[in-house]
């Protein structure tokens, strides 16, 4: 049986990453300009859900900082501190080491500890001139006078003075001075007695509340007086204005609401047992954040993901049982216009709403991967030492979960790539007449049932003579080749090819391009680039919206039936004898608009026969493979399009070369759904045959 | 030789009546305590390490503090105390007692 517990810490981390998306979210927010009480509020909340998580499973580390986090974000709710760049800049990072707080819990790794006091330190100096209050601080506003004396009663509860005393410490910076006068002497004195009492002056930018929460549980046991120091030069609506322009308005702390004959002077001097008020408010405040958040997420429900898959699976049979079922209906001689066959097309129907509808559960906004990349961008940038915004564009855009999923790598790998190697230096952008700060932008959007993502910055394009002349050095190409802009461009997804003179962190070492292409066609996607000199250029992922259902050409060759995706295929041609040119014993080319491309007899390659179907018996298809790689693949004939269901062949059979994955027919036969990559690939190394081998080795 | 008082690692409510006791033994002679294994100490505690100090400072002998823990060290100044709190010497304390 699993732990109970071990399910709760998985929660708690799932909701963790939630809560941290929104607190990146609400911070980029902040960043440009939403200061509305309504986002700070978001942060707040997403940083003191989180604390108050780690708690429950003594996750200390998390705890701290989320602690200093939080009373820094408080300052900006309570209005204390102004969230300029710089602020939400600190914030931003804060969110950062918070995220690998919470994975290194998650995940059992180590955070850099460093880091982790470097930030916690930085929080101090939050308030330095510019942003906040700090020199008021120094006049006592933000300070609190706090008199606590235990009684025994505090002690033999097992509370301990010390703990409360480290509690409050946490709050801000406190003062604390000893009072030892009630002590008796050492004969008198009673071992389980209390006689100390403490006097704290802390500066902190806290409210009176949260000063009563540290000593919640112990308020009837022991006397408390908690008052503002200092401020008694101030009466409420004091106008303070600094140097820097920050202007800090005094009021009456707590008494906001009732008209208050004395100045803000007077100490809010409250006895414990009558303090109740300061604590209930807050827990109402409390109450209602809950609720709020609770109806935010109430119109969500979080779903194992082996259940939906099960049901995308059960589905897709449906989906080939109705298909059968036509089929067979059909076959009887049943009229078109009989009911059975009218009821048979609502089945039809019905049964793709409830694919689409399945699909739809599966299907998520890309936000969850865009959300990724302003850090990366921020790390990138430092790194780099340029200047980068980061634009997002149809965050919204939604995609199957496995897709979401797969896309986050490629998509890394072109920012970093757009910002290492497009964008210039800050020095080099002022030369060109640029704003020293470079713009990658980030799209999503469906076009024609599949998404779009297109990776764009403004820096200095792709540089084609150097891209040429290494192509050269590389031997990719001859030294007297002709290429069009388009062309060069493209040398860029070539295996090894990296541009960049510095062979860097970030994107050099080799790995480049090329594995984003070799990924995103796994996907079953296609990747180009486009590039203007001086302006930037433009890369342009395009994907499939889901892994588990595919628009395919139904192609027959020598008898069996193959599924040809639509996607890859470029146009349909009846070939003309004149146009078919043998060029060896197993390969012929074809005479296409004034080019040559080879014709891959997709039977033979797939080794169901080994004579060669003549080019003008059968249907031709111009397909294109990774890289826009062109081929002509030969069947005897096609039979339709129709959306098939994908079933993977290595989890229900094992991995066979040059097929891509199976679907299941109306008819009920097994049909395999073809590479055309591999077969592409294959025809363009050497001969027909896909060899498992050779196709491994290549 | 001065007699040495070791402070047990965990000095909290349930150690007060203990250590109480421990100097109420020792009233009357020179007295090093070594908090070199405190690793814990609460307020309770505390009260009687100050009291004790009174108590000796009173009696004109001299309590020492040997090799406190660094736990040791960062509680007293958490709870607003300082080792000098804890200690006396035996010739200040007479001045102090004759003016």
């Amino acid at each position: 049986m699993q732990d109970p517990m071990a399910e709760i810490r998985a929660t708690f981390f799932q909701e963790c990453e939630e809560q941290l998306a929104a607190l990146e979210a609400g911070l980029i927010a902040m960043e440009s300009g939403a200061s509305e009480a309504e986002t700070v509020n978001a942060v707040f909340r997403a940083v003191h859900s989180m604390k108050g998580g780690a708690g429950i499973f003594s996750l200390d580390a998390l705890v701290r900082f989320a602690h200093v986090f939080e009373t820094a974000l408080d300052k900006v709710r309570s209005g204390d501190l102004t969230a300029t760049p710089r602020v939400v800049g600190i914030f931003l990072r804060a969110a950062d080491v918070l995220a690998d707080l919470v994975r290194a819990a998650r995940d059992g790794g180590a955070v850099d500890e460093q880091r982790t006091a470097a930030m916690a330190a930085e929080f101090e100096h939050l308030d330095t001139p510019g942003d906040a209050v700090a020199p008021l601080a120094e006049d006592g506003v933000g300070s609190w006078e706090i008199v606590f004396s235990p009684r025994a009663e505090l002690y033999a509860k097992a509370n301990e003075a010390a703990l409360l005393l480290r509690e409050l410490g946490r709050l801000g910076e406190a003062r604390v001075t000893l009072d030892t006068s009630r002590l008796p002497d050492l004969e008198a004195i009673d071992p389980e007695g209390a006689y100390l009492s403490w006097n704290i002056s802390l500066q902190s930018d806290c409210d009176e509340a949260e000063i009563r929460n540290v000593f919640e549980f112990v308020e009837d046991d022991c006397e408390l007086t908690i008052s503002r120091a200092g401020v008694s030069g101030f009466a409420p609506g004091t106008v303070i204005t600094g140097d820097n322009g920050f202007k800090f308005e005094f009021f009456a702390p707590m008494m906001e609401e009732e008209p208050e004959p004395e100045p803000a002077a007077i100490p809010a001097t409250v006895q414990a047992e009558a303090a109740a008020e300061a604590p209930r408010n807050a827990v109402v405040e409390a109450i209602a954040a809950k609720a709020e958040s609770a109806t935010a997420v109430s119109a969500t429900i979080r779903v194992d993901l082996d259940r939906v898959d099960r049901m995308i699976d059960l589905v897709g049979e449906l989906v080939i049982n109705e298909a059968m079922l036509s089929q067979r209906v059909m076959e009887a001689g049943i009229a078109r216009a009989s009911g059975v066959a009218m009821a048979l097309e609502e089945l039809e129907h019905l049964t793709r709403e409830i694919q689409d509808s399945v699909m739809a559960i599966r299907a998520q906004p890309v936000r969850s991967v865009f959300q990724r990349m302003p850090r990366l961008v921020r790390e990138v940038a430092a790194q780099t030492g340029k200047q980068v915004r980061l634009l997002t564009e149809g965050e919204g855009t939604e995609v199957d979960k496995t897709v979401i999923e797969r896309i986050s790598d490629p998509l890394t790998h072109m920012i970093r790539n757009a910002i290492d190697h497009g964008l210039e230096t800050p020095e080099k952008r002022v030369a060109a007449g640029k704003p020293e700060e470079g713009t990658v932008k980030l799209t999503a959007l469906h076009r024609s049932g599949r998404i779009v993502l297109e990776v764009a910055d403004d820096g200095a394009g792709i540089n084609r003579a150097r891209v040429k002349q290494k192509a050269i050095e590389n031997g990719v190409i001859g030294t007297d080749a002709q290429l069009t802009d388009d062309e060069i461009d493209n040398l860029i997804f070539l295996p090894g090819f990296s541009t960049a003179a510095k062979i860097s962190d970030i994107s050099g070492r080799g790995v480049g391009m090329d594995v984003v292409r070799q990924s995103v066609q796994a996907l079953g996607g296609r990747i180009s680039i486009s590039s203007r000199p001086g302006l930037g250029s433009t890369f342009t992922l395009s994907l499939p919206l889901t892994l588990a259902v595919l628009d395919g050409m139904v192609v027959s060759a020598r008898g069996h039936t193959l599924i040809i995706p639509l996607g890859a295929i470029v146009e349909t041609l009846k070939p003309r004898g004149q146009d078919v040119f043998p060029l060896d014993r197993d390969t012929n080319l074809l005479a296409l608009r004034g080019g040559y491309v080879p014709m891959v007899d997709v039977a033979a390659s797939l080794g169901y026969c080994e004579e060669l179907l003549e080019p003008e018996q059968g249907v031709a298809l111009l397909v294109e493979g990774e890289g826009g790689v062109r081929a002509v693949l030969l069947v005897d004939a096609i039979h339709g399009q129709r959306q098939v269901v994908i079933k993977s062949l290595e989890a229900n059979y094992r991995a066979v070369s040059g097929i891509a994955a199976a679907t299941v027919m109306g008819d009920g036969r097994v049909a395999l759904i073809l590479d055309v990559d591999a077969v592409v690939r294959q025809a363009r190394s050497e001969g027909n045959r896909v060899d498992a081998a050779a196709m491994e080795a290549s | 030789m001065m007699e040495t008082l070791d402070l047990p690692p965990v000095l909290d409510l349930v150690a007060a009546p203990g250590l109480l006791e421990a100097f109420n033994v020792r009233r009357g002679q020179d007295l090093a305590v070594d908090a070199s294994a405190v690793q814990r100490l609460g307020a309770q505690c505390l009260q009687i390490l100050l009291a004790a100090r009174a108590a000796w400072a009173a009696d004109g002998q001299e309590l020492g503090l040997k090799a406190p823990s660094t736990e040791f060290s960062a509680a007293l100044e958490l709870m607003g105390a300082s080792p000098a709190q804890l200690t006396h010497q035996a010739t200040t304390g007479h001045k102090e007692q004759a003016a």
